[in-house]
């Protein structure tokens, strides 16, 4: 496993107040990375920074050694870094199907051209396949033509996951995935990660609720009031003396 | 095949169309013929969400190029016209870079001011854009014969041929678009345009993408609009013509391809010819008022609904409503 | 030159008198109810035709005739809050469709009632002050600057020192924490329709005897009012009344110095540009539209 993304000094500050100070870490390929943290950390103003939602106000963002920090999301999504949103951000008035095939976009650019004069029937052909399959994985298949509106939330979930993974991505960003779902969609979700991972897709995960992925990551980084806490496997996560206090006393500051 | 049987039928009745009517209907046809372009080019702009208040000056500027093309340098007269499309759709361009740092009601009242700002500068130089009386004595487009038929252009049914047939081509490749993955993407834009940057798309070109076109088809009903009259004036590209045109397409309904153009041609024959009819001269626009509101009002789906509702086997399947507003 | 500055600034100061009233009647209702107004401008001419009707036609003296019409004007409004805004307030582009319809009515009714062509108004007053020779303030547009200063002074006063303004800046700013306070949102939206009507109506008929009345002088008005709406922030009283008079010193110095056309581009570029460099306007907030 080499060093795939990497996340150098990366700092940002909103008015005076310091969201994120100076942080790095390293995701291997391949890996499936938590970042945790109590309330507050900084985690989701980090993941913003690196899917290119902010840009950072200081540091670096290396993929595959290439600095990213500052390009537009789209461009970051065209270097194969592909974001998914905390809540069910999805094109609620477009069937399941067309959910799908906007993930597509990437790998089958629409030419308006070719489109006029037909000439993209492969294409089009392809980006149906491609959504397709991607709908199968996450086990969507049979609702394709439905509206997304009026699909379930744990569906929901599953297609905005479905449309990152539409575009054959590199690396998914996942912010907060489990939040809403109950054990057995969970258990599910988890599933899901294992074999996207064994599809060779990278995965960081955002995530507030440390019980929740310390069963799936190989490596968890966690962070507390935007800083750099601790590294390493789940277990030596769960049994850290800085990351224990941290959540206790995370705890305690939002009580 | 009864699907093609209609339009075969729809075909007939178009071509049909103007030998059943006066000489001032018909050139009220010519005028809703190249309505119809402006108002389906309208509802490209849209999809990604945004309504412009530059439309129809943007049409003017179709008009104007191609005018001046045919005047000053003497251009063939259809070629002027493509090219009216293709400097409305460059104006955009330009137009989209300060455009589009808005949204929603800035972006309305912005494009508000910039067509506004073209307008004022047509009426204030004379040269080359003849002021406030504009321009007159445009090259109208020149006769021509194919074989069954010979083109008349001072004939209103010559000319509603014409722009009928040059119409229809434009609307077929709007159409096309739209059911295009471009088409797709366009949605998504509007939507979500969060998701669908996460997604891998330049959000900020496709909009801009949707507005060219737009625009270029918008010129080239202008273009169409200044070769038949012969005369234009920055007055005929105001924001009553606008207004006319956004009812078209809100009273229409936008869900679909053909409900702005279904508003056009329903209010227009309303107002041209039932309310004329009826005598009602100068409570024309009293009564056209009052249609607007009851519709917005009763129909807030639009003309469209009405159609979905009678052919609802196919309205499952059919473009998703949606609200116009953000 | 001198003359000629001071005689353009007093002009200025007059466009900015009417300008304001017409602008902080649009802002007030598209604070409270969250739509934009188009036949404002329509008003302003209703405001005008009353001074045609009762005080050209029946020679009802100038300033009850003016009372009047900003009772009218003002009712005008509430029919607009009962009839259109209130059945389509979940949906502001329907509410811009709907105020488009009722302004082709009212101009429409204005063309049947009195004819297209311009009215003749007699002068209400030829008093005018003469500060020199060539500087000279008509009487006349005296009335509308003090009837401005006055109004204004008393909306301000009413919306941050009475109840009904608390209710009504909190109903502007959170509609549904002010629903859950007790307030009621129709009851906001009525008075603030009726008070952003009034002061257009007052406008149009005090500035009656001094422009040319005809049916579709409310285009140009509506166009100044939401270039000054936009420049101030949209949804700020207080940027409003600062932007137009900025907007009328503009246009009546350059309308002086230069044309009109010129004038009127100076001050669309004005407002793209504030839209280009702040493109949620100066102070307003983009939550509403």
């Amino acid at each position: 496993m080499t060093d795939f993304l990497e996340v150098k000094d990366l700092t940002m500050r909103f008015g005076g107040l310091t969201a994120v100070d100076s942080l790095s870490f390293k995701v291997a390929h391949g890996s499936i990375h938590g970042l945790i943290g109590p309330n507050g950390a900084g985690k989701t103003t980090t993941f913003n920074m690196i899917s290119g939602f902010y840009k950072p106000t200081e540091g670096q963002v290396l993929l595959r050694g290439e600095d990213i920090s500052g390009l537009q999301m789209h461009e970051v999504a065209r270097r194969g870094v592909v974001r998914t949103f905390q809540h069910s951000t999805l094109f609620a008035e477009l069937t399941v199907l067309e959910n799908a095939l906007v993930g597509t976009h990437m790998p089958f650019r629409p030419n308006i051209f070719a489109a006029i004069i037909g000439w993209d029937r492969e294409d089009r052909s392809g980006a149906e396949a491609r959504a397709k399959e991607a709908l199968e994985f996450f086990g969507l298949d049979h609702v394709m033509q439905e509206r997304v509106g009026d699909l379930s939330h744990g569906h929901q979930r599953a297609l905005g996951m479905a449309v990152a993974y539409a575009s054959h991505p590199d690396v998914i960003l996942l912010d907060e995935p489990f939040t809403g779902m109950n054990p057995e969609e969970t258990r599910q979700m988890m599933d899901l990660m294992e074999r996207l991972k064994a599809d060779g897709i990278t995965i960081l995960i955002v995530e507030h609720d440390m019980q929740a992925i310390m069963g799936l990551c190989d490596t968890i980084t966690c962070m507390s009031f935007g800083k750099f806490l601790a590294e390493g496997g789940p277990q030596e996560i769960r049994n850290h003396p800085a990351v224990i206090e941290a959540y206790l006393g995370g705890a305690r500051h939002v009580a | 095949m009864p699907k093609f049987l209609i339009w075969v039928a729809v075909l007939a009745a178009l071509i049909a169309l103007p030998h059943g009517l006066s000489f001032s209907q018909q050139e009220i046809l010519v005028f809703l013929t190249i309505n119809v372009l402006l108002v389906a080019s309208y509802r490209l702009l849209t999809l990604t969400g945004e309504w412009s208040l530059a439309h129809v000056v943007i049409m003017g500027v179709g008009a104007y190029s191609s005018a001046l093309l045919t005047k000053k340098l003497g251009v063939y007269v259809p070629v002027s016209m493509l090219l009216g499309g293709v400097v409305a759709a460059l104006i955009a361009v330009l137009l989209s870079f300060p455009l589009f740092r808005m949204k929603g009601f800035y972006f309305l009242i912005g494009s508000f001011a910039a067509g506004e700002i073209i307008r004022l500068l047509w009426k204030r130089f004379r040269d080359p854009f003849g002021g406030a009386k504009g321009i007159k004595g445009i090259d109208p487009m020149p006769d021509f014969s194919i074989g069954f038929y010979q083109f008349d252009f001072f004939e209103p049914t010559s000319y509603y041929y014409f722009a009928g047939v040059i119409v229809a081509f434009c609307l077929w490749i709007l159409w096309r678009i739209e059911k295009s993955p471009v088409g797709l993407t366009f949605h998504a834009v509007h939507w979500q345009d969060k998701l669908a940057q996460a997604s891998g798309v330049n959000v900020r070109a496709y909009r801009t993408l949707a507005f060219a076109i737009a625009s270029g088809f918008a010129g080239i009903s202008g273009a169409l609009l200044a070769h038949y009259v012969g005369t234009i004036n920055p007055n005929a590209f105001d924001i009553d013509l606008m207004v006319f045109v956004l009812t078209w397409a809100i009273v229409g309904g936008t869900a679909t391809f053909y409900g702005p153009i279904l508003g056009c041609v329903v209010l227009t024959v309303l107002n041209e010819i039932v309310l004329r009819e009826l005598g009602l001269e100068q409570m024309r626009p009293l009564v056209y008022g009052a249609i607007m509101i009851l519709s917005i009002l009763f129909l807030p789906n639009g003309l469209e609904s009405i159609v979905q509702k009678l052919t609802k086997r196919r309205a499952a399947k059919s473009a998703p409503e949606r609200s116009p507003a953000e | 030159m001198l003359d000629l500055l001071a005689q353009t600034g007093l002009n200025a100061v007059y466009a900015a008198s009417y300008i304001s009233l017409v602008a902080v009647g649009l802002v007030l209702i598209f604070g409270v109810m969250g739509v934009i107004n188009f036949a404002h401008g329509e008003l302003f001419m209703a405001g005008a035709y009353a001074i045609v009707a009762l005080y050209a036609g029946l020679n009802v003296p100038f300033f009850l005739a003016v009372a009047v019409g900003l009772l009218f004007v003002g009712c005008l409004g509430l029919l607009m809050e009962r009839a259109l805004f209130r059945p389509l307030k979940d949906n502001p582009l329907g509410g811009l469709v709907a105020s488009i319809g009722f302004l082709m009515i009212l101009q429409a009714l204005a063309v049947m009632g009195f004819g297209v062509r311009m009215v003749h108004i007699p002068p209400v007053t030829q008093e005018v002050i003469a500060f020199s020779d060539k500087v000279r303030l008509p009487v006349a547009r005296l009335y509308v600057i003090i009837a401005a200063i006055v109004l204004l002074s008393a909306l301000w006063y009413f919306l941050k020192r009475t109840r009904f303004g608390w209710a009504l800046r909190a109903s502007a700013q959170d509609p549904e924490a002010a629903a859950l306070q007790g307030i009621s949102i129709t009851q906001t939206a009525r008075i603030a329709m009726f008070i952003g009507a009034g002061l257009a109506g007052i406008a149009g008929a005090l500035t009656a005897p001094l422009v040319s009345v005809n049916p579709h002088m409310g285009h140009s008005v509506i166009v100044t009012a939401f270039i000054v709406i936009i420049v101030g922030g949209v949804g700020s009283l207080e940027g409003a009344i600062v932007a137009s008079v900025a907007y009328a010193l503009v246009h009546t110095f350059v309308t002086t110095f230069w044309d009109g056309v010129l004038a009127d581009i100076v001050g669309l570029s004005l407002m793209l540009v504030v839209l280009i460099v702040k493109p949620t306007g100066l102070f307003g907030s983009a939550d509403r539209a």
